[in-house]
């Protein structure tokens, strides 16, 4: 709150103030009165005035600058209100008040949605699992009655099975909810869980998967982390070579603080204005377009299930040699102390 | 032959199990009565159960718990939740395993068959006719002669001999091989399977691993 402001705010109290000073004057004079006395009086009348607007200001000056400083500086500006005290004098208050009821107005009112989002993801999530009966027991079928499925059914089956997962933890990326269970899980085995799931796919595509990765243990969710790996690895077959022998090479390196884990292939590669929006929604870019067969949903949901575990995930690449993906799990020491 | 309860209440999949565990040699049975599902699994008294979450009158993580304060038999959680935390949980509760729907039928067979196989742990050290294995060595052994097989040859033979006079498709073996973290190619496959005859050969077995065009190979 500027004295400035406020001053001009109050620019007709002093107009009227001056107008009645110059009238109470003539009026004085006129009953020629003595001049030391008329000066007594008028400067009392000054002082008194100035008296009056000083407290007037302080009063208020304490409130709104708290509420000015307070509602640039909060992070989340509308919980103000829960740091402010109810100020003493009357207009103060009225804000306060209507303050108060635009908050809790405005509360319920994302109240509703919240609940319809939640509503929605646990329609989601039940429909997922409800569609995943029907596409076992296809899968169950094409095993059993080889032959009367064409070869080709499998692999679409296999597509809708990696859609609906998609679909599943996009809804889990965007919710603020938190439904991971961070662990200590063993690379090796999520590696070879994502493995067997694409089995078929890199043999028939004839790509090579070769892992160096030792016993290390890192601190995720496994069931994130598998999905995360398999989107990277279905892009890995995807944008493989139609030429030459393909691979995509796993491995890790260990530090004191980090556990890096890479994913590399020799695939198509991407070009390098794409590469700073492969994590961005819907970015389809140059490959995309080439297969024509991309969402561009795939490594923005991969991004956020990274920054929600707290690993850190960079893509490198040269077009036409290859891609890297590192993934950073960071230690946690508090977690050795505490086993 | 191994009794294998089905507790799932979609039939579609109960149907498909039980022709999958017929393929597979094992007593497939599904379980209809689910109001009274203890005292059923108590009668049927299996070898093995999968079991599913989602389940008519019970939840199946209840049903676990229920069924572990009275009897030590394994159970494959089989479900279309696939939580970290439903996982868990469903370990602390004493499942053996779980698998997630859907799931490649041959890993199901092998996670049953991985459960079955940890009861009789004296496997270690078997044979094949006359030919002594020592899998952990890597040595076949057969009247003094011993010849050293690499992991992947090991895994392979071994799965041929568990499944002696019985037509093995490739594709088995390629998933015994990527289970255990083998993750080898077509190519690779055919080199060690070639590899395999030749030193059973050199321990006077020829022609002993046959091979059936379209479908697989047969041991015997």
């Amino acid at each position: 709150m500027k004295l400035k402001e406020y001053i001009k705010d109050k620019s007709y109290a002093f107009f009227l103030f001056l107008l009645f000073l110059f009238l109470f004057s003539l009026f004085l004079f006129a009953f020629k009165l003595d001049l030391s006395f008329i000066l007594i009086l008028l400067m009392l009348y000054i002082i008194f005035f100035f008296l009056l607007f000083i407290i007037d200001f302080l009063r208020k000056k304490v409130f709104y600058q708290k509420l000015l400083s307070w509602t640039t500086s909060l992070d989340k500006s509308y919980l103000v209100l829960e740091l402010l005290e109810e100020p003493n004098f009357y207009e103060g208050r009225i804000l306060y008040q209507v303050l108060y009821e635009i908050n809790k107005s405005m509360i319920e009112n994302i109240g509703i949605y919240e609940q319809q989002t939640i509503d929605f993801k646990e329609y989601v999530e039940m429909w997922i699992h409800e569609i995943k009966i029907p596409i076992s027991s296809l899968v169950l079928m094409n095993h059993n009655h080889k032959g009367k499925f064409p070869v080709e059914a499998i692999q679409q089956i296999k597509r809708i099975e990696n859609d609906v997962e998609q679909v599943l933890y996009y809804v889990r990326s965007e919710n603020a909810e938190k439904d991971y269970l961070i662990n200590e899980v063993s690379l090796k085995k999520v590696v070879s869980e994502v493995a067997l799931r694409n089995k078929d796919d890199l043999l028939e595509n004839k790509v090579d998967f070769i892992v160096d990765i030792n016993e290390t243990k890192v601190l995720t969710d496994s069931k994130w982390l598998e999905f995360i790996l398999n989107q990277i690895i279905n892009n890995s077959i995807k944008y493989k070579k139609d030429q030459g022998d393909s691979y995509i090479h796993l491995s890790i390196k260990e530090t004191e603080k980090e556990v890096t884990l890479e994913i590399k292939d020799n695939g198509i590669g991407i070009v390098t204005s794409d590469l700073k929006k492969v994590f961005e929604k819907s970015f389809t870019g140059q490959n995309g377009r080439k297969k024509a067969k991309s969402t561009g949903m795939g490594l923005f949901i991969v991004k956020r299930l990274c920054e929600k575990l707290g690993h850190q995930v960079n893509i490198s690449s040269v077009l036409d040699e290859y891609t890297k993906v590192t993934i950073i799990f960071l230690k946690n020491h508090y977690y050795d102390v505490l086993k | 032959m191994k009794k294998i309860l089905i507790i799932e209440d979609d039939k579609t999949i109960q149907n498909e199990l039980l022709e999958l565990l017929k393929g597979a040699e094992y007593e497939g049975k599904a379980l209809q009565d689910f109001e009274n599902a203890e005292q059923e699994i108590i009668k049927e008294n299996p070898d093995l159960i999968l079991l599913d979450i989602h389940i008519p009158y019970l939840n199946g993580e209840i049903l676990l718990q229920k069924i572990r304060k009275k009897s030590n038999v394994p159970i494959i959680m089989v479900t279309s939740k696939n939580t970290e935390a439903d996982e868990l949980l469903s370990m602390m509760y004493g499942a053996d395993d779980y698998i997630t729907k859907p799931y490649h039928p041959n890993i199901l067979l092998f996670r049953i068959a991985n459960i079955l196989k940890r009861l009789e742990e004296h496997q270690e050290n078997f044979a094949y006719k006359d030919i002594m294995i020592d899998k952990e060595h890597g040595i076949l052994k057969r009247n003094q002669i011993e010849v050293f097989l690499t992991k992947n040859e090991m895994i392979i033979f071994s799965y041929l001999v568990s499944h002696k006079n019985k037509v093995v498709t490739r594709d088995e073996l390629m998933t015994t091989l990527w289970n255990n973290a083998e993750y080898i190619n077509d190519n690779a496959l055919t080199v060690n399977i070639s590899r395999l005859r030749t030193k059973l050969k050199e321990i006077g077995y020829e022609n002993e691993i046959e091979t059936r065009k379209g479908y697989g190979y047969i041991l015997g």
